[in-house]
């Protein structure tokens, strides 16, 4: 009985997800410019991307970006947690203002964002100047293109992580934080001794989902700035749609790229589960 | 009836004006045989009820609108369905590569790629005869032609020109006077003059096109491939690296729209919004954007010769028509590919939206379109103006987008200070040998 009521999602998961992957390993050791024929080129297709120039950027970029993005979205998403889970008047209203970002398209994320870091007549740089700032080109100039893309990820997703964190906080048992307080320990201290300890599992799992959303980022740096300026914020799955989908088609180097991909995000989030697991032992 | 009279003139000079040019470019002269061609009693009968899909995509709401009043003629005229799938410029070739991996093939798509799909597209000669190539511009069919068997995989849809457009009513504040022809030097030289008067954001846009700049690759006298697909960029790369810093330059110098260009990353982009937006006075693009000027901008626009160097003129380049191999009902997506190309047809499509004819017969009988004839003889006397030597880049189908984009993805380095003109068009110069020594393979 139990498998019958996992059917219909594990009949979606292997036809989308499993099938999909195993047929993407497959085609990795294939050329196929039409996705009819296919040339068997071995390992053909992962020496082209380990000696490929183009991919040493894309790699650094894609580390790059998911350093500062699990960096950055976990300090905030957890500060954030903090301050809502304070909160007495209108708690309801500040966590939808929080997690709004999160329903929105991707797509319009990235148009939105557009506008608004436009050097030229984008709301930000109007309020620089009006400061007396400059008008930096977030979306010409390589090295704050990056910043943009990360804040930008940052900001969508950083709901949804605090929400996590929230509910991580939540479950905390009150009798020791009013214990650690009448024993008169500042609200610095319970924090850092007591609350971030506890909230460990909550912040690993944060740490893991980031990881992947970090790896996975593209729909909306793909309508924010193309990859650009001048590539430097390609990450790896545009590499791997543009090698896939934009000519000239490249199926095997594209399969070959998603296959590198799921290794990286299966080998750091082990080691992200091994390390929590080990800590937790402690 | 007066001005009726004028443009019947009009149409005739044009049409003597752009057959001369063709004269002068080699072209052959109007071989009209399978103009009106309808179905047979047979046909009809096994077509009615059958659905085709025609995959479409759309520069002006005109070109949706009358493709849709077309699509419903054709219905009543064969009794078959036609299902339009509008797909965006941007993602045409990325959707139709996915659908024919997919086994999800459409049966008629408009494309300015086909070379890309020539092994997928239906020979349509076994439908139409050989002489069918002939009702169309010569020059205008080398993108549709399978450059191994010569057969004709497609048709030239319509043939676009590019040129300059200019916001007449800045220019009359500028003082300056609408050029009749000039060269680059004084097309800046007045860009910057009407900047400056009017305070616009921009003196100059160009579309982020390898295609649009190979124009003024061509007028300063440099071309990529010649006719017999070898690399002549060497023999005019002096003249290459001068056209395009002097491109670059004006986005370096911020009087182009720098962050379109640089900061879309790999995809094509429009400065047309930042045109109808008076932003900038000289917008250089083609006769495609003319019924989405005519729709939206709220100022008097004027389309103005291409500037003179070496050579005048503009870039061979169009929209083309394939049917594919893989359709259920080949008879019936090659017969729906020949209606939406017909004389009658073509030519409501050409009046609606400004578009340039490829058919010889169209061409002599000249098109007269209800508005922006003046603008429509521009292109056409551009059209007559351009080299020969710029259709020989069409040698090479398969390899024609790729090298715009290699182009345009230089030029963007060049805008963002990471090399200069001359490691540009050395790179060029590498990349097309490499490609060519490929596809000899």
């Amino acid at each position: 009985m139990p498998y019958l009521f996992v059917a219909p999602n594990m009949f979606i998961f292997i036809t989308f997800i499993i099938w999909p992957a195993i047929r993407g390993f497959q085609i990795s050791f294939f050329d196929s410019i039409d996705g009819r024929t296919f040339t068997p080129v071995g390992a053909g297709n992962y020496r082209t991307i380990f000696a490929d120039p183009t991919v040493a950027s894309v790699a650094k970029n894609t580390a790059t970006y998911v350093i500062f993005y699990v960096l950055i979205s976990t300090f905030l998403a957890t500060a954030l947690a903090l301050v809502v889970n304070e909160q007495k008047f209108a708690k309801g209203f500040f966590r939808a203002i929080i997690f709004l970002p999160v329903m929105l398209s991707p797509i319009v994320v990235g148009l939105i964002w557009n506008d608004v870091l436009d050097r030229k007549v984008g709301p930000l740089n109007s309020l620089l100047q009006a400061l007396g700032g400059g008008s930096p080109g977030w979306l010409v100039e390589p090295k704050l293109g990056m910043i943009a893309v990360i804040f930008v990820g940052v900001w969508v997703h950083i709901g949804f992580y605090s929400i996590i964190l929230l509910a991580g906080l939540q479950g905390i048992d009150r009798s020791l934080l009013e214990a650690a307080s009448m024993d008169g320990a500042t609200r610095a201290q319970i924090i850092r001794t007591i609350i971030l300890p506890l909230l460990k599992p909550t912040t690993l799992v944060i740490i893991i989902l980031s990881t992947i959303h970090g790896f996975q980022s593209f729909d909306f740096i793909y309508t924010l700035t193309g990859g650009g300026p001048l590539g430097a914020t390609t990450l790896i799955v545009q590499y791997i749609y543009d090698s896939a989908f934009q000519t000239p088609i490249q199926y095997g180097l594209g399969s070959a790229a998603g296959v590198v991909l799921f290794m990286i995000i299966f080998a750091f989030t082990a080691l992200n589960f091994l390390v929590g697991k080990k800590r937790e032992a402690i | 009836m007066k001005i009726q009279k004028l443009r019947s003139k009009l149409a005739i000079t044009l049409s003597l004006v752009l057959t001369a040019g063709l004269v002068a470019t080699g072209l052959p002269a109007a071989h009209a045989d399978t103009v009106g061609l309808k179905p047979t009693a047979a046909q009809l009968t096994a077509w009615k009820g059958k659905e085709i899909t025609y995959y479409f995509y759309n520069d002006s709401q005109a070109e949706l609108d009358t493709t849709k009043a077309q699509i419903a003629d054709f219905e009543k005229l064969t009794g078959a369905k036609v299902k339009l799938d509008v797909i965006p410029y941007t993602s045409l070739d990325t959707q139709l590569q996915a659908r024919l991996a997919a086994g999800n093939v459409p049966d008629v798509a408009r494309l300015n790629n086909p070379g890309l799909y020539i092994k997928d597209s239906l020979d349509l000669e076994q439908y139409f005869s050989r002489k069918y190539a002939a009702e169309f511009i010569k020059g205008s069919t080398l993108q549709v032609t399978d450059p191994t068997t010569k057969k004709l995989i497609g048709v030239p849809y319509d043939l676009s020109m590019n040129g300059p457009i200019i916001n007449v009513d800045q220019f009359k504040k500028a003082g300056v006077a609408v050029p009749t022809s000039w060269n680059w030097a004084e097309l800046i030289a007045a860009a910057k003059k009407v900047r400056t008067a009017n305070g616009t954001e921009y003196a100059f846009a160009m579309d982020k096109s390898g295609h649009r700049f190979s124009t003024v690759m061509s007028q300063f006298g440099a071309f990529m491939v010649d006719k017999n697909q070898k690399n002549v960029l060497p023999t005019s790369r002096f003249r290459a690296e001068k056209s395009l810093k002097m491109i670059t330059d004006l986005y370096k110098a911020d009087l182009a729209p720098r962050d379109l260009w640089i900061g879309t990353g790999t995809k094509y982009a429009s400065p047309i919004a930042v045109f109808i937006g008076q932003q900038v006075p000289v917008f250089f693009s083609g006769n495609f954007n003319l019924a989405t000027l005519v729709k939206d901008a709220k100022f008097n626009f004027q389309v103005v010769p291409n500037p003179k160097e070496l050579n005048g003129g503009g870039w061979p380049g169009g929209k083309f028509l394939v049917a594919f191999k893989a359709s259920k009902t080949p008879d019936l997506a090659a017969y729906f590919l020949h209606y939406l190309a017909d004389a009658a047809q073509m030519d409501q499509m050409d009046k609606n939206c400004f578009w340039l004819p490829t058919r010889n017969d169209v061409v002599a009988a000249g098109v007269t379109y209800p508005s922006r004839q003046l603008d429509m003889s521009v292109y056409l006397a551009d059209t007559a103006k351009t080299p020969a030597a710029a259709f020989g880049i069409q040698s090479v189908p398969t390899l024609t987008g790729l090298i715009y984009n290699k182009l345009r993805d230089l030029m963007t380095e060049v805008m963002a200070g990471k090399i200069t003109a001359k490691q540009a068009i050395q790179t060029q110069i590498e990349w097309i040998d490499t490609q060519l020594a490929t596809l000899r393979k």
